[in-house]
């Protein structure tokens, strides 16, 4: 019997490892946490319908128990000799873990703000992250650090995205759509409050997502400004001000405001950043696994036996990212089963 | 040995930490080439006066100072009268003085020619032909050949590379000697400095540390407030055209009525010009609508990093000409507790204000 | 028509042409976007559309005169674009092809070049005290004119050369030093310039009179 490595635990990886362990292919699952779910955990509900993500996570909780599975928690693979067959992963505290198939579902992180020095993040307390808002609503619960029902929120696109300056250029697809969640939600939660949203371009890809921006500006009242933020600065009653330009006016705008949310992007992890150095893979030049093509080989690395799943190559949402999975664990069986390699 | 500046990581009020390190820059440790400024001749000679003095006398360094330097025609090129073959050939000129008084570390008084110079070798460097016409246009009208600098760094990086020398000579520190707190200073870094090629300013475009580690040092509590990016407004032509003039006085008072409600003791500058627009615009503002922005005195102080590095190393305010400020800094000589020649001082002032009745 | 490919080929443009994604960041933070009704964000499109009508009329007209060379744009543009590099390469142009005199601001570089490039060539300074009077400049307050004044006792208390020979500040330019400037201000076509600026403006005035 082949052996089968899963790195990742997050969405991807546990859909992978449901439908090989369904088609009676015992598999090994290392997480470097020590917990199932990865990313989604820290989200409340999920776009396009508000779903919440423990209902998606639900899928997957008999999977422990399953008798063909190999459950590594808080493993984090380092390092893969791919120098001879059966190829060899390492984790950080020094297990050698041998595999004929390795399918990578590393996943991404997230972009760290505080690199967006004029943004405040980290400097100014009312600045957080889209990731701190899932928290907040998750909690039911919108406060400045200052323990206060902010009045006026605007949440800022492309934080990290679409920007040489911080060495990202590419589009993560899905803070767009986020940003009109999580204003949803928290206009849901302070009815009162005024809420904008500065962007760039409102890249609202699927079929619903148009749906809710028009939602969010007839139902909701939130404000959309074609503008990126320019910067943050604080007054002495620690309010923010915010520069950016109106564009569909052509003027300067400069707003208060009690809290900034930034959309921050989806990054390469580190695994796929520093596999560059030390593996044989190849690495897109956004730091993110480069499938073998971009049509009918997504999943597919340039190596024998080694796949990829979920956002280990690039942004997705929940339901690409299983779809993604899906496709990849079909491949992955083909391989299996000598049909394809 | 060369040491990189250090980057120290306290900083209290701004947690901002680790990304600072991305702007560790090297900043030569003597032997300076000194390019003065025009700018600053003019409005303020004291200030470079008390650089040198600094270098010599507190810090012991080799510097030169040549009579040969001119302008380096910055403001002539960014209001638009100096094309940009003849910015590069006036620059490659300095280079080869430079060279030929046997210097490689560049020592730059003005925020513009600091500016203008990194561009140009960015653009020799972009664009090597450039590099090349330049060699050829110096050799055509002056028979010169030049090397390109080893270091560039604006006074105000050694300033802040010997901070903590300066700290340790010094007499006086950033503290109210009446309260004994420190004294709340706001820093204005000029544009050129830094937004140009954010990684040859100390702490990068968006917060400069150049000026603000050197307040720390000396004791004072640098003061965060919503414009301190802001231009001080000179703007080149808009200020040299009288006409436009207005756009000037409007972003100073866009930065005075920002830091107001700080109630900053002093505004420390990095630049010849940002110093003297700041310094002056406060007198107009007031002159024309009774605004005064300091609680005591007639503005809020402006001092160049040179000047209060002298201060506090104890040299005289007259002597750093200090009484050429429109802008009265007595009240912040006293919150000091500085020792000097009142009477001097205050006749000095006296004379040139008494003409402000006349006028 | 305008030579489009020699405007293009100026490094200032060429350099700071990397497309531009509309963001408004440069006009967000534009001192000059505050004071006139001016967009970096505008110029960067006029530039990018290679229009030589377009391009034209903008060179012909105000708006490349508004911005103030702070460059505050540069250190922030997500595409890395420098608006205020490029303004500075269409200025140039705008003289060189004469459209400067078509617009008022346009026209005032004749002040330009009679103040700061007269201070160049004939002092080797771009600013001198003795050039800065109180007529021209009201803003310099009581202090300056007292210092205007007194320049010499002034300079001596704070260790000043002014207008002497050897080095120190304001000191007195060496004639060779002022030989050498003045012939790179020729060789290098700054001399050129100032007086096509000169002449295109005196030729309009006269044009005007008639
Ligand atoms: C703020 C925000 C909100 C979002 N909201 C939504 C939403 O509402 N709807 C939606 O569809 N999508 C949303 N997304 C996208 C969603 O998070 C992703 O589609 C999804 O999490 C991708 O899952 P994944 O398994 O590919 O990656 P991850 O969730 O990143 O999982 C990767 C796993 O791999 C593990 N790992 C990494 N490296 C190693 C290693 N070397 N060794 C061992 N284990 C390792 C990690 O610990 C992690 O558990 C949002 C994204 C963000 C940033
Ligand atoms: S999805 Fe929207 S917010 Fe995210 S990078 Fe793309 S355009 Fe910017
Ligand atoms: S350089 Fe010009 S265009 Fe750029 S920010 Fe300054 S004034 Fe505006
Ligand atoms: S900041 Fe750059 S990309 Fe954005 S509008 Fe200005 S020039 Fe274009």
């Amino acid at each position: 019997m082949k052996k089968i490595v899963i790195i990742g635990g997050g969405i991807a990886g546990l859909e992978v490892s449901r439908l090989l362990l369904q088609e009676g292919f015992p598999v090994t699952l290392i997480e470097k946490s020590s917990h199932l779910g990865g990313n989604i955990r820290n989200y409340a509900y999920l776009f396009p319908d508000f779903t919440p993500s423990e209902e998606i996570l639900k899928n997957y909780t008999s999977l422990p128990g399953n008798a063909d599975l190999q459950l590594l928690l808080n493993t984090e693979i380092e390092k893969i000799d791919f120098s001879s067959r059966p190829y060899t992963l390492f984790s950080n505290d020094g297990i050698a873990i041998s595999a004929d198939s390795i399918i990578i579902a590393t996943g991404y992180q997230i972009f760290d703000a505080r690199l967006k020095e004029e943004f405040g993040y980290g400097i100014y307390d009312g600045v957080i992250t889209s990731v701190e808002m899932e928290k907040m609503i998750r909690e039911q619960h919108i406060v400045t650090p200052y323990g206060k029902a902010p009045r006026r929120i605007a949440f800022i696109h492309c934080v990290g995205s679409r920007d040489a300056k911080v060495g990202n250029t590419y589009c993560s697809r899905l803070c767009c759509i986020t940003a009109i969640k999580q204003a949803i939600e928290t206009k849901k939660l302070l009815p009162q409050a005024e809420i904008f949203c500065f962007y760039i371009d409102l890249r609202m890809y699927g079929l619903t997502f148009e749906e809710l921006y028009l939602n969010a500006q007839k139902e909701y009242n939130i404000q959309f400004v074609r503008g990126r933020l320019s910067e943050t600065s604080e007054m002495i009653d620690k309010r923010l001000i915010i520069k950016a330009e109106d564009t569909l006016i052509g003027r300067p705008l400069k707003m208060m405001t009690d809290m900034l949310v930034l959309m921050v992007g989806m990054e390469a992890s580190n695994f796929s950043k520093q596999f560059a150095y030390h593996n044989g893979l190849e690495i897109g030049e956004h730091g993110f696994f480069k499938p073998l093509n971009q049509f009918n080989a997504r999943g597919k690395s340039q190596k024998e036996g080694i796949y990829f799943a979920g956002t280990s190559i690039g942004p997705m949402s929940v339901a690409e990212t299983i779809e993604h999975a899906q496709a990849t664990a079909l491949s992955t069986i083909s391989y299996l089963k000598g049909k394809e390699n | 040995m060369t040491k990189i500046a250090d980057m120290t990581e306290n900083s209290p009020e701004q947690r901002k930490k680790i990304y600072w390190k991305d702007y560790i820059k090297y900043i030569p440790e003597d032997d300076y080439f000194f390019f003065r400024s025009c700018i600053r001749q003019t409005f303020f000679p004291g200030a470079e006066q008390a650089f040198l003095a600094i270098l010599k006398n507190n810090l012991h360094k080799n510097y030169f100072d040549d009579p040969r330097l001119t302008t380096c025609t910055g403001i002539g090129y960014h209001s638009d009268i100096i094309p940009l073959e003849t910015l590069h050939t006036m620059i490659a000129r300095h280079f080869s003085i430079m060279n030929e008084s046997g210097y490689s570390n560049l020592v730059i008084s003005c925020v513009t020619t600091f500016g203008v110079m990194i561009e140009v070798l960015n653009t020799w460097h972009e664009f090597p032909e450039t590099l090349e016409k330049a060699r050829e246009n110096l050799q055509k009208t002056t028979g010169r050949t030049f090397e390109l600098p080893k270091a560039i760094a604006h006074a105000s990086d050694i300033i802040y590379l010997y901070r903590d020398e300066i700290a340790k000579q010094s007499v006086y520190k950033l503290i109210n000697k009446e309260t004994g707190k420190p004294l709340k200073v706001v820093d204005h870094v000029g544009c050129h400095y830094a937004k140009i090629f954010p990684h040859h300013g100390i702490g990068g475009a968006e917060f400069p540390k150049v000026l603000s580690e050197m307040i720390k040092t000396w004791g004072g509590e640098v003061v965060d407030y919503p414009e301190r990016r802001h231009c001080c407004g000179f703007g080149f032509r808009q200020y040299l055209i009288k006409e436009s003039r207005g756009y000037s006085l409007t972003h100073a008072q866009i930065k005075f009525e920002s830091m107001q409600p700080f109630h900053p003791d002093l505004i420390l500058t990095n630049c010849p010009g940002c110093n003297m627009f700041m310094d002056r615009w406060q007198y107009v503002i007031q002159e024309t609508t009774g605004k005064v922005y300091s609680s005591s005195g007639n503005g809020i102080p402006v001092l160049t990093y040179e000047e209060l590095a002298a201060l506090l190393l104890g040299y005289d305010p007259v002597q750093i000409g200090l009484f050429m400020h429109q802008t009265d800094v007595l009240p912040l000589l006293e919150k000091l507790g500085i020792q000097f020649n009142k009477n001097e001082y205050a006749k000095l002032r006296e004379e040139s204000l008494d003409l402000a009745k006349i006028l | 028509m305008i030579p489009m490919d020699e405007i293009y080929a100026d490094p200032r443009i060429r350099e700071n042409m990397n497309a531009c994604i509309n963001c408004g960041v440069c006009t967000a933070l534009c001192p000059a976007a505050d004071y006139y009704d001016y967009e970096p964000r505008y110029v960067e499109r006029i530039i990018l559309m290679r229009n030589a009508d377009a391009l034209e009329e903008l060179m012909s007209s105000d708006y490349i005169w508004y911005c103030g060379q702070c460059m505050s744009c540069k250190a922030r543009c997500p595409r890395q674009n420098a608006p205020g590099t490029v303004i500075s390469a269409l200025r140039y142009w705008s003289q060189k092809l004469g459209l400067f005199i078509r617009s008022p601001k346009g026209r005032q570089q004749l002040i330009i070049k009679q103040n700061i490039g007269k201070n160049i060539y004939e002092l080797g300074y771009c600013v001198h005290p003795s050039r800065l009077t109180m007529e021209e400049h009201p803003e310099q307050g009581p202090v300056w004119q007292w210092i205007l004044n007194n320049l010499e006792k002034v300079h001596a208390l704070v260790d000043g050369n002014i207008d002497k020979n050897g080095p120190g500040p304001m000191r007195k330019i060496p004639e060779e030093s002022l030989q050498e400037i003045r012939s790179i201000l020729e060789g290098t076509g700054a001399i050129d310039l100032w007086n096509q600026i000169e002449m295109e403006v005196i030729n309009t005035d006269n044009d005007q009179n008639c």
